[in-house]
């Protein structure tokens, strides 16, 4: 099933390209009020987090077009580190989550490394469930909250 | 008869021999002073608890003796109202039947002396149905100390009684929560067993969980996030003082730590490019020992009670599950095998029960194993239970009980106990929101 | 070795990035990096290297060792019970063609078939009871001990051998104790509490048993001299053993190649 999962993703990632240049045309198309290369240029046009399914912390497709966009974005805008912040929904506990939050937020630098972006630049931190966005005990609440999130600093 | 050590601990002095011991047989067909915890089911003993004389404080010590007897659920205190003799004396035998009519199997009365700035109180246990003491204590200390006198004192009846050592004379740290949710203040607090003396050791301006006493109660070890985003560190902390130190200063995350029984080390997860392993810190020394080695989550480590093995959750199989390995690491295999998934377990002080929190489709539950994973029992479920901590008798668990969230509000958290047959559960007093408690030894008299 | 093998063949303009995601990767079983130098190059000569690319592959043979990991623990969890299950069996059957042998007391027909409820114990209605706690005690022990919860009798029978060392079961309940751990492989223990059993319950009904058991721990042991002392000590005390526990000591003679 896991492993069914994470080979469609591979072969997906061949449509990649062409894919995201799309939705970042139509994504810069639509804003208009940001500076480019500002904070709030690559929370709205590129986006921060991306997603991840329960228990797990491999990077799904939605998640690959969000990180090739961040990694662009990066290359383009070169004075940024960053922080990735790693989190978790509220139905594991505690300890566990910690350490799940880490290992998304590990996920989503290593996907960034492999495009380019050095190691350096990106720090990690993991959350766990201490800090719920949004707050809520639903599912498309915790689907949300599965998450890893670049922040620039 | 004066204390040499230290003077802020109460010092048993004597036994207190049976005063004149009234004649008469047992009255048959009642309650009895007696209690079989293991039993599947069984009545509350009725007590009744008489101020004590000689000092106001005296009726505040009695008011202790019957919060903590009523609340463990092993006793039923009788209204003082109810009682018929008003006249009794600490030292002499009571009317038993009096005391046999309004239903009391036990009899607590008890005196209180002060003066030179020292405190001594006396107490007996009546066995109201048999007609003669059970058990009779003195004690002195600082008049400051009196609840903790009323804690040993409910402490010397419950073991009495029940023949299992007491766990009132005890403290709790515990997470206390406040604020939004997504920016919730999380802090670490000390409180009595029963929710008095409620101090924070930590203030607020980062996240600290996962609190866990030393065996000697003087220090606790905690995790807390760093300032500006540092990454969350173990830190070691007098109980008394606000200094802390930092428990080795690895690149990554340092967390979930435990002391082990001598309390000479800590075990605890770090973690290294997203991913977390178990290691064993020297207290003294800070040497550090690898303990697992795996490309898994390995996570909430806790020492047996004789400090051989550790028993830890790890999804080295796919999902969280409960292994035991030697203390030195090495030797690991999984004890937990049923549906769902296997979270925090702790070691029974006595060393007959692992509790762990589970979590399936349904929810959360907490629950005990036989150390070798067999003899499975769910306690307590809900929504969301977790984080089991063992009385040190090793015969009831805190835990933290949470609510949903609902319309963007963070649901309430706080701490509940409950004794290893499931009977009883109760919701243990703090000031606010608490979780993640952890119940401390008995305090070193 | 694997990894300059995969620096030889993939290492063109993005080498070093597939190297740094490599070692990025400390966590990971070097024998994943082995299986990954296989897998590699051919992939590598049909669509062009991406350090993305490693990346997954690296993840999917994690996760699948990890799910044969969960299915190895599983599987060894089956076995383990199954083994429990046979032994309790093989005590079962043991002690019902022992009964055969003996001939039942009472002249009571042998039930065969209700494997589930055995007579509860050995030489139970050869003796008169003591006292109903100790009785239920043992019966509960070893009632246990046919549940395959062994730990369980062991505390079982502890508790009465403690409560009552001169019961009529006594000797019995050392010889199950025994047991307990045999079944364990603890033949440490085993060990111990066949020996005290021969030691102190002598002449109990369970004493050849105890001292057959002994042998046949000591063998396990690895210490055949003394397990062979210990058979020739059978036929000595115990001329009258049954026909049963007399062959079983010959067959444990010849397994251990006792003179």
């Amino acid at each position: 099933m896991r492993l069914f999962k994470a080979l469609a993703t591979v072969t997906a990632m061949v449509l990649l390209a062409a894919c995201s240049s799309e939705q970042q045309q139509t994504a810069s198309a639509a804003s208009t009020t940001v500076t480019p290369g500002s904070v709030g240029d690559f929370r709205q046009n590129v986006g921060d987090r991306v997603f991840f399914d329960t228990d797990m912390s491999t990077i799904r497709e939605d998640g690959r077009q969000t990180l090739n966009r961040q990694a662009e974005w990066l290359k383009k805008y070169t004075n940024y580190p960053v922080t990735i912040e790693g989190h978790c929904d509220e139905r594991g506990t505690r300890e566990y989550n910690l350490a799940l939050g880490e290992r998304r937020a590990n996920a989503a630098r290593q996907y960034l490394i492999a495009q380019g972006i050095p190691a350096s630049r990106i720090k990690t931190i993991s959350y766990g469930k201490e800090r719920p966005d949004p707050v809520g005990s639903d599912e498309a609440a915790w689907a949300r909250n599965r998450r890893a999130v670049t922040e620039l600093q | 008869m004066i204390t040499k050590s230290n003077p802020m601990l109460p010092r048993r002095l004597t036994i207190l021999g049976g005063a004149a011991l009234a004649a008469g047989a047992a009255a048959p067909a009642r309650a009895q002073l007696t209690i079989d915890m293991t039993r599947p089911t069984f009545e509350p003993v009725p007590i009744a608890i008489v101020d004590f004389s000689g000092d106001r404080v005296g009726a505040q010590i009695a008011e202790v003796i019957r919060n903590d007897l009523q609340n463990c659920g092993l006793f039923r205190s009788i209204s003082p109202s109810a009682f018929i003799q008003r006249d009794i004396d600490a030292h002499s035998a009571p009317r038993f039947p009096d005391w046999r009519s309004i239903g009391a199997a036990g009899l607590v009365v008890g005196q209180v002396q002060s003066g030179g700035g020292n405190i001594k109180v006396d107490f007996r246990l009546w066995d109201v149905v048999v007609g003669q003491q059970a058990t009779g204590l003195s004690f002195n200390s600082q008049p400051g100390n009196w609840r903790r006198l009323a804690h040993i004192i409910a402490d010397a009846i419950y073991k009495r009684v029940t023949g299992e050592d007491g766990y009132f004379d005890t403290r709790v740290a515990y997470v206390s929560e406040s604020g939004p949710g997504n920016a919730r203040v999380k802090r670490i607090a000390i409180m009595d067993q029963d929710g008095a003396n409620n101090r924070y050791i930590t203030d607020g301006r980062t996240i600290a969980l996962t609190p866990r006493f030393s065996p000697t109660l003087q220090e606790i070890v905690y995790m807390a996030y760093g300032e500006d985003r540092g990454p969350p560190r173990v830190y070691l902390q007098s109980v008394d003082s606000s200094r802390r130190e930092l428990l080795g200063n690895f690149p990554g995350m340092s967390f979930a730590p435990r002391f082990s029984p001598d309390g000479t080390k800590v075990v605890m997860s770090i973690s290294a490019d997203g991913n977390s392993d178990l290691y064993e810190m020297d207290v003294r020394g800070r040497a550090l020992r690898r303990l697992t080695n795996t490309p898994a989550i390995d996570t909430s480590p806790c020492y047996s009670n004789d400090g051989s093995q550790i028993v830890f959750n790890s999804d080295r199989g796919g999902s969280q599950q409960l292994y035991v390995m030697g203390a030195g690491g090495g030797g690991e295999r999984r004890i937990s095998f049923g549906e769902g998934r296997y979270a925090t377990p702790v070691w029974s002080p006595r060393g007959d029960y692992i509790a762990f929190t589970k979590i399936g489709a349904g929810g959360f539950g907490i629950g005990v194993m036989r150390t070798d994973g067999s003899g499975e029992r769910l306690l307590a479920s809900g929504f969301l239970v977790e984080g089991p901590t063992w009385a040190p008798n090793g015969r009831v668990l805190m835990f933290f009980r949470g609510n949903p969230s609902s319309g963007g509000r963070t649901g309430s958290v706080g701490l509940f106990q409950i004794d290893i047959t499931g009977r009883f559960e109760r919701q243990v007093p703090t000031p606010g929101d608490a979780s993640d408690p952890a119940w401390s030894p008995l305090i070193p008299q | 070795m694997p990894l300059s093998l995969i620096r030889g063949r993939i290492l063109p303009e993005n080498g070093r990035l597939a190297m740094k995601a490599l070692f990025a990767m400390k966590p990971l079983l070097s024998r994943l990096v082995i299986v990954l130098a296989l897998a590699v190059p051919a992939a590598a000569a049909a669509q062009r290297v991406d350090p993305v690319y490693i990346e997954d592959r690296l993840n999917q043979l994690q996760q699948s060792i990890t799910m044969l990991t969960g299915q190895i623990e599983q599987l060894q969890y089956r076995n383990q019970q199954l083994q429990q299950q046979m032994q309790k069996m093989q005590t079962d059957y043991e002690f019902r063609i022992e009964q055969l042998e003996k001939g039942r007391p009472g002249g009571a027909p042998p039930r065969v078939n209700t494997p589930s409820t055995p007579a509860p114990g050995p030489t139970a209605a050869a003796t008169p009871s003591a006292g109903g706690g100790g009785d239920q005690l043992y019966h509960e022990a070893f009632k246990k001990l046919q549940d395959g919860d062994y730990a369980g009798a062991e505390r079982g029978f502890k508790a009465f051998l403690q409560g009552s060392p001169r019961h009529a079961l006594a000797g019995n309940a050392q010889y199950w104790l025994g047991e307990t751990y045999y079944a364990r492989r603890d033949y440490q223990n085993a060990m111990t509490a066949f020996a005290e059993g021969y030691r102190t319950y002598k002449g109990s009904p369970k004493g050849p048993d105890n001292l057959l058991k002994l042998g046949v721990t000591l063998a396990a042991l690895g210490r055949k001299p003394d397990a062979c002392a210990v058979f020739a000590k059978f036929t000595q005390d115990y001329p009258r053993a049954t026909d049963l526990q007399k062959r079983r000591v010959d067959q444990e003679r010849q397994k251990n190649t006792c003179g």
